[in-house]
């Protein structure tokens, strides 16, 4: 079951306090290298590799490499699995809402 | 999930709004088999009785059929009506996953027509962290293409 799998891969991957920084990092910027995630962030260039590691494995971020830079940038479709069920209710009663308005102007004019 | 230190808590979903219509026209929709057919989905063995239990049939994932179980745990006339809406399946992650949540309906008479609140709590979802928040606007791009994805597969 891959499923199961990646929401455990997902949810192990943001338990982690540092790695979470890592990622908010890169969420607020359009696109970031591990030099510049490791700046003044009092973490270490190989620490913050591994956790982009973990964050890559968990389908949060993508990279781009280019020439000898790689550059990270979120995805924050990775974070779906976590959301989905009330991501599908928030829109499903939204549109119900307008479905009942609808059916109550023909039922009671 | 033992092995990590994300705690879990549950989230609501509200809606509220004031329709033009009376209670009773409201209440009507909310408690009449075809009409609930007709804005929401068809329910089976519907009866606006406490205790009654109902079925919803939607989008089948993994292991779990698409089936809704509800059963009304509170039901006053033209006030307020509360079922259990429960689905989904442990090999599930995320649509399809296991859902133990409750739908409310509650309707207060306003000027102009009649407050319709709708809250579906019981959504276990991990803390509401910092990583979260930071989102911002993100965020709430993600939680809306998530929805339309899943409104796609309905």
């Amino acid at each position: 079951m891959p499923r199961p799998a990646s929401l455990d891969t997902l949810m192990r991957s943001l338990a982690d306090p540092t790695r979470r920084a890592v990622f908010e990092r890169i969420v607020q910027s359009r696109e970031v290298s591990v030099g510049e995630l490791a700046d003044g962030s009092g973490v270490t260039q190989s620490a913050i590799s591994q956790h982009l590691r973990s964050l890559k494995q968990a389908g949060l971020i993508a990279d781009r490499s280019q020439g000898r830079h790689v550059f990270y940038r979120a995805q924050p479709k990775g974070l779906a699995p976590l959301v989905d069920w009330m991501g599908h209710y928030g829109v499903f009663w939204r549109e119900r809402f307008v479905n009942l308005r609808t059916l109550l102007k023909e039922i009671d004019p | 999930m033992n092995d990590t230190t994300i705690t879990s808590t549950t989230q609501q979903i509200v809606v509220d709004e004031v329709l033009p219509h009376a209670p009773e026209a409201i209440w009507k929709t909310l408690t009449t088999g075809d009409l609930i057919g007709r804005w929401l989905m068809t329910p089976s063995g519907f009866e606006p009785v406490e205790g009654n239990r109902f079925t919803f049939q939607t989008t089948p994932a993994g292991e779990w059929d698409g089936t809704i179980h509800c059963r009304i745990v509170e039901l006053v006339t033209n006030e307020r009506l509360a079922y259990t809406w429960r689905g989904g399946h442990e090999g599930n992650a995320g649509y399809g996953s296991p859902l133990d949540t409750v739908v409310t309906w509650t309707l207060s008479r306003v000027a102009g027509g009649t407050r319709l609140r709708l809250v579906h709590s019981g959504f276990v979802a991990p803390r509401n962290d910092s990583a979260y928040r930071s989102m911002g606007e993100g965020w709430k791009k993600v939680v809306h293409n998530v929805g339309d994805v899943a409104g796609e597969a309905r």
